[in-house]
C-alpha cells in the first residue's frame, strides 16, 4: 500500500528533523508520530485517552502552544523554508488523501473540506457528460470561487501554502465556466462598491466588453445595496486571486491587449505587496502577464518583439523574489525570461542568466521541467551535448504525463532525439512507439534510421524534405550538425564489415566529393577513436585492425558505474520530493511536553509509594 | 559637427585604402569621439538617421582596419559595438527609419565568424550562427543564401567533418569573398596542418616524405622535413616513421592499476550510499 509506505518514510524523516528540537524530544517522536499514522495501535488509544486526562498545567501549557500555532506572525518568521521546501516538490501530486495530515483540528477541517471539493469536481465532471440542467452552471461556478476564498484564507491563517495551491488546481476545471457575468458577480458580492481593487477588475472586465447591459443596471442595484452592508475587508490574497481570474477570462476571450494592460498594472500592485501567502499566486500572475506579451505582435523571433519589451519587469521581479526567498516566484519569473531570451534566439543572454542565477532546487516540478529543457537547448547550441543530454533527461522524466502538457513532452523528446544522436548514440525505437509521440516524431524517426544506417544521402533528402517541421521545432541547425555524424557511422559500419577497403570504394558508398576528403575523414574518424583501423596511403585502402573483446575493457565496468549512480540519484531526488505533514515537529514537542509531564507525575507518584506497578508499566510503554 | 563627421568617413576610407594604419588610428579616434559627442556612439530612437548611418560607418570601418591590423580583441570589441546598429537593422517595421543601403554587416559577421572560428572558440561560433539562422528563415531564406556567411560556415563544416582538402582549397583560391577574409587563410591553414598531423600520426604506420608533402599541403620535401621534425617524426629511408604508442603490454598494467583504483573507489561509494538508504 503505498500511502502505508509513505506515512512509514515520513516517520522516519520526521524522527531525524525532530532530532534539531533536542534529545528530549526525540524519544518521544517517534512513538507520537506513529500514533498518527498508522491507524490504531493500542498503544495509541492509550496515550491520547492519557493526553486527554493530563494534568491542569499540562492542559494549559496545551492551548498556549496552540495558540502560538494560530498566530500567523511566528510560523511564517519560522516554518517558511520548510513549507516552500514541501510543497513545491509536489504541485501536481494530489494533495489531501494519501498524505499524513497532522490532526489538529484547522487542519481536519481542510480535510472535510477537501473532500467536499472533490465531490463538486465530480458532480460538475458528471454534468458535462450527462448535460442535466439541474445546477446552472453559473451559479455554480460563483459557488466554486467563493469556496476558493474560503481556502485561501484558511491559506492565510494557517500559513499553509497547499490550500492556496489547491485553489490553483481548480481554475483549470473552472476555467470553462469562466464569464463576465460570473466574475462581475463575486467581485461585487465581495468587495465593497468603494472598493478600489474591485473597481480595477470591474473596469477591466468592462472594457472587455463582458458586461451586458443588464448586468450593469443589476450592479447599480447590487451597489445601492451594497452600501448599506458594513464594508468587510478582503485579503490580498483574494484580490490577486480574482486578478488571475481576469487574466484568464481576458486570455480565452484573445483580449490580448487588453489582457497586458491589466497584467501590467496588477503586477504593479502586486510589487507592493510583500506577502509569502501570495508567492505562487504571484507566480501565476507574472506566467499570464508574460503570455500576453508573447501574443502581442511585433511576434518573436522577430529582434522588435514585443517580448523584449517584458525583460527590464521580469529581472526586477528575479531581484525582488530572490531578496524575499520567494521561491515560486523566481522559479517562474527565471523560466520565463529563458523563454523571453531564447526565443529571440539571444542565446548568449540566456547563457548569462543562468551562470549568474541560481535556480531554486525546490522549486516546483514543472518549473524545474521547463528549467531543465531550457538549459539542455542552450547547452546542445554551445555543443556541449553530454551536459545538454543529462538536463533534456532530466527535462523528459520530470515532466508531466497528463493530456494537457504533451507537447512540452514532445518537444523536449525531440530534442533529446537530435541531441542523443549528436552524441554518436541511437535512441531507442521504443521512443517513437509512445502513442503521445508517434505522430509528432516521425520526421525524427525517419532521421534516426537514415544516421544509423549512415545514409548520406537519405540522411540529406530527410532534412530537405522536413525542413519545414524542423525549422519550426528549433531543431534544424543541430541537424544541420548531424552530417558529419552520419558519415562517421558510415565509416564504422565499412570498418565492421570490411577487413580492406579501397578509399575509393568509401568516397562512392558516402557521396563524398573526392578520395582525397575520404582519405582526410578516415584519418579523422581514427583520431577520434570512431574505427580502430590504419591507412595505407601509397595503395590508397583502409584496412581494419582486429576488434579487441570489448568485455576486457574498463567498458562494461563504467556502464555499470553510470547506472548504479542513475538509480542512487533517483532515489535521492525521490526521497527529496517527498512532502511532509507541517508544524509537525511542533507537535511533537508538544507530546514530549506531555510526556515528560507524566514521566515528572509518575516519578512523583512512585516516590509517594502509592501507585499500582502494572499501572506504571503501561504508561512507561506508551511513551 | 556633422560635416566635420563626414570629413572623418571620407578621411577614413582614403587612409584605409592606402594601408595608412597609424592615421586610420587616429582619425578612428577622433571619429569615435565625435560620435560621443553627438550621443549616437549607441543608437537611440530619437537619432537622426542620417547619423546613425555615420556612427555605424565608423565603427565598420574601425573593425575593418582591426582586422587588417589583425588585432583581434579590438575587432570583438567593435564588433559588439556595432550589435545595436545591427539589431535596429535586422527590425523590419523601421526599415525606413534606417538606412541599411551601405551596411558592410554580413561582411562583418561573416568575419566574426571567422575569427571565432580560428580561435577554435566553436561555442560562440554556433551561438552566432543560431541566430543567424533564425533570422533568415524569418525571411524564409537560408544563411548560405549569404556568400560573406557562406564561407565560414561551410569552412566549418567542412573543418569538423575532416574535409581537409576543402578547407585548404577554399581558402587558397579565389573563392574567398573578400581580401578581409584572406587575412585568416594563414591562421587556417596552420590550424588544419596540425590537425592532418594528429591524424596521421594514429592512421597511418608509415609514410613517403613526397606523399606527405601533398597531404601536408606544403610547398616542399624540405618543409616536409623541418616539419617532420617539430612534431618528433622519425625520418629514414624517405620515408615518415610515425612514434609508436608504447608497448601495449606495459600500458595494459598501468590500465589495471588505474581501473583497480576506480572499482574501489566506485564500490565503496555504492557501499555508503546503500548504508543511507538501510
Amino acid at each position: 500500500m503505498p500511502a502505508e509506505r509513505r506515512s512509514l518514510r515520513s516517520n522516519s524523516k520526521s524522527d531525524t528533523s525532530s532530532s534539531a528540537n533536542g534529545e528530549k524530544g526525540r524519544s518521544t517522536s517517534q512513538s507520537s508520530s506513529s500514533n498518527k499514522d498508522k491507524p490504531a495501535p493500542t498503544r495509541a488509544a492509550a496515550n491520547k485517552a492519557k493526553a486527554a486526562s493530563t494534568t491542569k498545567g499540562a492542559s494549559s501549557n496545551n492551548t498556549a502552544n496552540s495558540g502560538m500555532g494560530e498566530q500567523r506572525d511566528q510560523p511564517r518568521a519560522n516554518g517558511s523554508d520548510p513549507t516552500e521546501n514541501g510543497v513545491n516538490g509536489s504541485e501536481d501530486v494530489e494533495m489531501g488523501e494519501d498524505t499524513a495530515v497532522p490532526p489538529t483540528k484547522g487542519s481536519r477541517l481542510s480535510g472535510e473540506k477537501g473532500t467536499d471539493k472533490e465531490g463538486d469536481v465530480a458532480m460538475e465532471g458528471a454534468e458535462g457528460e450527462d448535460a442535466e440542467p439541474e445546477v446552472d452552471p453559473k451559479t455554480k461556478a460563483i459557488q466554486d470561487i467563493k469556496t476558493n476564498f474560503t481556502l485561501l484564507e484558511r491559506a492565510v491563517t494557517h500559513f499553509d501554502p497547499r490550500f492556496t495551491l489547491r485553489v490553483l488546481r481548480s481554475i483549470s476545471s473552472m476555467r470553462k465556466h469562466i464569464t463576465g457575468d460570473v466574475l462581475a458577480e463575486v467581485i461585487e458580492e465581495t468587495y465593497s462598491s468603494s472598493s478600489v481593487t474591485a473597481s480595477f477588475l470591474l473596469n477591466a472586465l468592462d472594457q472587455a466588453g463582458a458586461l451586458g447591459g443588464a448586468r450593469s443596471s443589476a450592479k447599480m442595484e447590487i451597489e445601492s445595496e451594497k452600501t448599506k452592508s458594513a464594508p468587510k475587508e478582503t485579503l490580498p490574497e483574494v484580490d490577486i486571486y480574482m486578478s488571475i481570474l481576469v487574466q484568464i477570462f481576458l486570455y480565452d476571450k484573445k483580449e490580448i491587449q487588453l489582457g497586458a494592460k491589466f497584467s501590467t498594472n496588477l503586477i504593479e500592485r502586486l510589487r507592493t505587496l510583500n506577502r509569502r501567502t501570495l508567492d505562487s499566486l504571484a507566480a501565476r500572475v507574472y506566467f499570464y502577464y508574460s503570455l500576453f506579451y508573447e501574443q502581442i505582435a511585433p511576434l518573436p523571433p522577430s529582434p522588435a518583439a514585443t517580448v523584449t519589451k517584458i525583460r527590464q519587469p521580469l529581472l526586477a521581479a528575479l531581484r525582488t523574489a530572490v531578496l524575499r526567498k520567494d521561491v515560486d516566484t523566481q522559479a517562474t519569473v527565471m523560466t520565463l525570461l529563458l523563454r523571453n531570451y531564447l526565443s529571440t534566439s539571444h542565446i548568449s543572454q540566456a547563457d548569462l542568466l543562468i551562470s549568474h542565477n541560481k535556480f531554486p532546487p525546490s522549486a516546483s516540478n514543472n518549473q524545474i521541467a521547463r528549467y531543465l529543457y531550457y538549459l539542455g537547448r542552450i547547452r546542445a547550441i554551445q555543443l556541449q551535448y553530454t551536459d545538454a543530454h543529462g538536463h533534456l533527461i532530466g527535462a523528459t522524466r520530470k515532466s508531466p504525463s497528463s493530456h494537457s502538457a504533451r507537447g512540452f513532452y514532445q518537444a523536449s523528446h525531440k530534442l533529446l532525439v537530435v541531441v542523443e544522436l549528436l552524441m554518436g548514440d541511437i535512441p531507442d525505437r521504443a521512443i517513437f512507439r509512445q502513442p503521445a509521440l508517434e505522430r509528432a516524431m516521425h520526421p525524427y524517426f525517419l532521421l534516426v534510421q537514415a544516421v544509423s544506417v549512415g545514409d548520406l544521402d537519405g540522411f540529406l533528402n530527410i532534412v530537405n524534405t522536413h525542413s519545414a517541421t524542423f525549422r519550426k521545432d528549433g531543431t534544424y541547425t543541430l541537424i544541420l550538425r548531424l552530417r558529419q555524424n552520419v558519415i562517421k557511422t558510415g565509416i564504422r559500419m565499412m570498418s565492421l564489415s570490411y577487413s580492406r577497403i579501397s578509399l575509393r570504394d568509401i568516397c562512392l558508398r558516402l557521396g563524398l566529393d573526392s578520395e582525397e576528403s575520404a582519405e582526410y575523414i578516415v584519418a579523422k574518424a581514427i583520431r577520434d577513436g570512431v574505427i580502430e583501423a590504419s591507412l595505407d596511403h601509397e595503395h590508397g585502402f583502409m584496412k581494419s585492425k582486429e576488434v579487441g573483446d570489448i568485455y576486457a575493457t574498463r567498458e562494461p565496468g563504467e556502464v555499470f558505474h553510470e547506472r548504479i549512480r542513475a538509480c542512487l540519484s533517483l532515489h535521492d531526488e525521490s526521497v527529496k520530493a517527498m512532502r511532509f505533514p507541517m508544524n509537525q515537529h511542533r507537535l511533537e514537542l508538544k507530546s514530549a511536553q506531555e510526556a515528560r509531564e507524566r514521566e515528572r507525575e509518575l516519578a512523583k507518584e512512585i516516590q509517594e509509594g502509592d501507585m499500582d506497578d502494572e499501572d506504571a508499566g503501561g504508561d512507561f510503554d506508551a511513551i | 559637427m556633422a560635416n566635420d563627421l563626414k570629413v572623418i568617413v571620407s578621411e577614413l576610407h582614403s587612409a584605409l585604402g592606402r594601408q595608412q594604419f597609424e592615421a586610420v588610428n587616429d582619425l578612428l579616434s577622433r571619429g569615435k569621439r565625435a560620435l560621443l559627442l553627438q550621443n549616437v556612439l549607441i543608437p537611440t530612437p530619437s537619432a537622426p538617421a542620417e547619423l546613425v548611418a555615420q556612427a555605424r560607418e565608423v565603427l565598420e570601418l574601425g573593425a575593418i582596419a582591426s582586422i587588417r591590423q589583425t588585432d583581434a580583441p579590438t575587432f570583438t570589441r567593435y564588433y559588439q559595438q556595432l550589435q545595436p546598429f545591427y539589431d535596429l537593422e535586422r527590425d523590419s517595421t523601421n526599415a525606413g527609419h534606417v538606412d541599411i543601403r551601405n551596411s558592410q554587416r554580413s561582411k562583418i559577421t561573416g568575419l566574426y565568424l571567422l575569427l571565432l572560428l580560428s580561435m577554435g572558440d566553436s561555442t560562440s561560433f554556433h551561438t552566432v550562427l543560431e541566430g543567424l539562422v533564425e533570422e533568415a528563415s524569418l525571411k524564409g531564406k537560408s544563411v548560405e543564401d549569404d556568400p560573406f556567411i557562406k564561407y565560414p560556415v561551410e569552412l566549418e563544416r567542412n573543418l569538423m567533418e575532416g574535409s581537409y582538402d576543402k578547407v585548404w582549397r577554399e581558402t587558397n583560391s579565389e573563392r574567398v569573398p573578400s581580401e578581409d577574409f584572406a587575412l585568416f587563410s594563414n591562421v587556417l591553414v596552420g590550424t588544419i596542418r596540425s590537425e592532418i598531423a594528429d591524424c596521421s600520426e594514429k592512421a597511418y604506420p608509415s609514410l613517403p616524405i613526397s606523399n606527405a608533402k601533398n597531404l601536408l599541403f606544403l610547398e616542399s620535401e624540405g618543409a616536409v622535413i623541418e616539419f617532420a621534425q617539430q612534431r618528433g617524426w622519425v625520418l629514414r629511408d624517405g620515408r615518415i616513421f610515425f612514434p609508436v604508442e608504447p608497448e601495449a603490454a606495459a600500458r595494459s598494467e598501468k590500465d589495471i592499476l588505474v581501473a583497480s583504483g576506480t572499482i574501489i573507489e566506485n564500490a565503496i561509494g555504492y557501499a555508503r550510499e546503500l548504508e543511507t538508504i538501510v
